[in-house]
C-alpha cells in the first residue's frame, strides 16, 4: 500500500513540473520579441512592396509619356537606338514569337535511401536552360514574370530559386523567351541537350513553341553604385 | 493490490508519454534559429525594397525633368532623347564603364595538369563564375573584352568559348566592377568556384582593384523578334 503511495506521489510531482514548464514555453512561444518582430517586419515588407509596385507603375507612364512628348519626324534614328537598349536594358515590355520553357521537380517516387537532392532542380540546370536560349538567339527572357538582365543572377535557396536580388521563385518554372521558335525549341531539345540531361533525374522539362509571348520590364530599380560611364 | 499498481503505472506512463511528445512538438517549433531565420531574411528583403524604391523615386525625378524639357521644342526634345538614350545605354551595356571591383585571371595549371590528363576551362565554370559574381552585386562583366549582356551565351565550340558568337581562348581574364571585397570572396570563399577549380586544375586568381576597365559591347545589335507592347 506504501509503495502505491510512493508512486502517485512521484508521478504527480513528475506531472506538476511538466506542466509548469510546458505551460512556461506555451505562452512564450507567442510572447517571444523574434516573432512579434518578424510579423511586423513582414507586413511592413509588404507595404513596402505594394508602395514599389505603384512606383514602377509611374515609371512606365512616364516614359510612355516621355515618348509621346519627344516623338517628332527627325530623331528616327535615335529613336531606334533607343528601342534596342531599351530591349537591351530590359526596361520595357515586350512581346513577339518565341517559345515558353516550363520546368518542374521530378515526380518520381524515391526509393529508400536514394539522395532526394539529385531529383530537384538546382540554380546550375536554371542557368544551363537559360544559357542554350541565349546561344539559339533568344532577345529577351524572363522567368515566372521576371525580366532577365545583365546582372541577375540565379541562386539556390532551398526549394526555391532567388533572381534579381529579392525575388524570390518557386517552382514549376516558366521561361518566357521571344526568338524564333523552331530554333529555341531545337535548342533545349536537341538529342543530347539540356532536356535530356533533366530527364534523366526525372527532372519535367516541357517546351512549348508560342505564336505570341510577353516578357514583363524588370520591376526594381536600377541604378550603378560602383560602374560610371568611362569617356 | 498488484492490479491496481498495474492501472496506475499505465494511466502515469500514458499521461506522460503524452505529455513528452506535446513537449517535444511545441520545443520543436519554436526552435529560435528558425524566426532568427526569417526575420534576418525579412530584413535583407526590406533593405533591397527601400533601395527600389529610392531608386524608382529618382527615375520618377528623371523622367519628369525629361519631359518638361522636351515639351520645350524640337531641339530640347531631340536632346532629352539623347541623354535617356545615353542612361539606357549603360544598364544595356553599350558603354564602357569604369569603376572599383576585381580582375580575374582563369587558367589551365599546366604543372597539375601533367599527371591527371588534360582538362578544359569549360563553358560552365566560366557561366558559374559569372553568375557568382552577379549574386555579388557585380554591375558590369566582361571576359576577355566581351561585355556580358543579358543575351550573351557562353557556350563551348570545340576547344574555344563563345560570348557574343565571339570565339575566346584561355586564359581567360575577367572583369567585374563592384564592391571589390564582395566579388573577392564571392569566388574565394570556402567550399567556393577558386576550390573547385583548383580540384579540376583551373587556376583562378582574383585581384581587386580601385579602377577596373569594361568595355562596351561592339557588336551587331538586331531584334527581329522582339516588339515593343505599346502603353497607354
Amino acid at each position: 500500500m506504501k509503495g502505491f503511495q510512493w508512486i502517485i506521489a512521484a508521478a504527480c510531482l513528475v506531472l506538476g513540473i511538466m506542466l509548469a514548464f510546458q505551460f512556461r514555453i506555451a505562452s512564450e512561444i507567442n510572447k517571444t520579441e523574434p516573432v512579434q518582430r518578424a510579423q511586423l517586419l513582414a507586413s511592413e515588407v509588404n507595404q513596402l512592396k505594394k508602395d514599389r509596385d505603384l512606383l514602377q507603375e509611374q515609371v512606365n507612364s512616364l516614359r510612355a509619356d516621355f515618348d509621346r512628348v519627344s516623338a517628332g519626324p527627325q530623331d528616327i534614328d535615335l529613336k531606334e537606338g533607343l528601342d534596342r537598349a531599351r530591349i537591351l536594358a530590359g526596361v520595357t515590355e515586350l512581346s513577339g514569337i518565341g517559345v515558353e520553357v516550363t520546368l518542374n521537380d521530378s515526380n518520381a517516387t524515391l526509393k529508400p535511401g536514394e539522395n532526394p537532392d539529385l531529383y530537384v532542380l538546382h540554380d546550375e540546370d536554371v542557368l544551363h536552360v537559360l544559357n542554350e536560349l541565349r546561344a539559339a538567339g533568344a532577345e529577351a527572357i524572363s522567368i515566372n514574370g521576371q525580366r532577365l538582365l545583365a546582372v541577375t543572377e540565379v541562386r539556390c535557396a532551398g526549394p526555391t530559386i532567388i533572381l534579381n536580388r529579392d525575388k524570390r521563385l518557386a517552382p514549376p518554372y516558366v521561361i518566357s523567351a521571344i526568338g524564333d521558335p523552331d530554333t529555341l525549341e531545337n535548342s533545349i531539345k536537341m538529342k543530347g541537350g539540356v532536356a535530356e540531361t533533366l530527364q534523366f533525374w526525372g527532372i519535367q522539362v516541357g517546351v512549348k513553341k508560342m505564336s505570341g509571348v510577353t516578357v514583363p520590364a524588370y520591376t526594381g530599380g536600377t541604378k550603378f553604385e560602383y560602374a560610371q560611364a568611362a569617356s | 493490490m498488484n492490479k491496481s499498481i498495474y492501472v496506475s503505472i499505465i494511466a502515469v506512463s500514458l499521461i506522460f508519454g503524452l505529455i513528452i511528445s506535446f513537449q517535444y512538438r511545441s520545443n520543436n517549433d519554436s526552435t529560435a534559429g528558425k524566426t532568427t531565420d526569417r526575420y534576418q531574411e525579412l530584413t535583407i528583403e526590406k533593405k533591397q525594397v527601400e533601395t527600389d524604391i529610392a531608386q524608382l523615386e529618382e527615375e520618377i525625378g528623371d523622367l519628369t525633368v525629361k519631359i518638361e524639357t522636351a515639351r520645350q521644342g524640337r531641339t530640347e526634345a531631340d536632346d532629352a532623347v539623347i541623354s535617356e538614350l545615353d542612361k539606357t545605354k549603360l544598364y544595356a551595356g553599350l558603354i564602357p564603364v569604369t569603376g572599383p571591383g576585381v580582375n580575374i585571371t582563369m587558367k589551365i595549371d599546366q604543372a597539375s595538369q601533367a599527371g591527371m590528363g588534360f582538362y578544359n576551362i569549360r563553358d560552365e565554370d566560366l557561366l558559374k563564375v559569372i553568375n557568382d559574381l552577379r549574386g555579388a552585386g557585380a554591375e558590369a562583366i566582361s571576359i576577355n573584352d566581351q561585355r556580358i549582356l543579358a543575351t550573351s551565351e557562353v557556350r563551348k565550340a570545340g576547344n574555344h568559348i563563345n560570348i557574343n558568337l565571339v570565339r575566346l581562348s584561355p586564359p581567360y581574364s575577367i572583369k567585374a566592377i563592384g564592391n571589390p571585397g564582395m566579388l573577392e570572396s564571392s569566388l574565394e570563399i570556402k567550399g567556393g568556384l577558386v576550390e573547385i577549380l583548383a580540384v579540376n586544375g583551373i587556376t583562378v586568381d582574383v585581384q581587386q582593384s580601385d579602377q577596373v576597365l569594361v568595355p562596351a559591347y561592339t557588336g551587331m545589335l538586331r531584334f527581329d523578334y522582339a516588339k515593343h507592347v505599346q502603353r497607354g
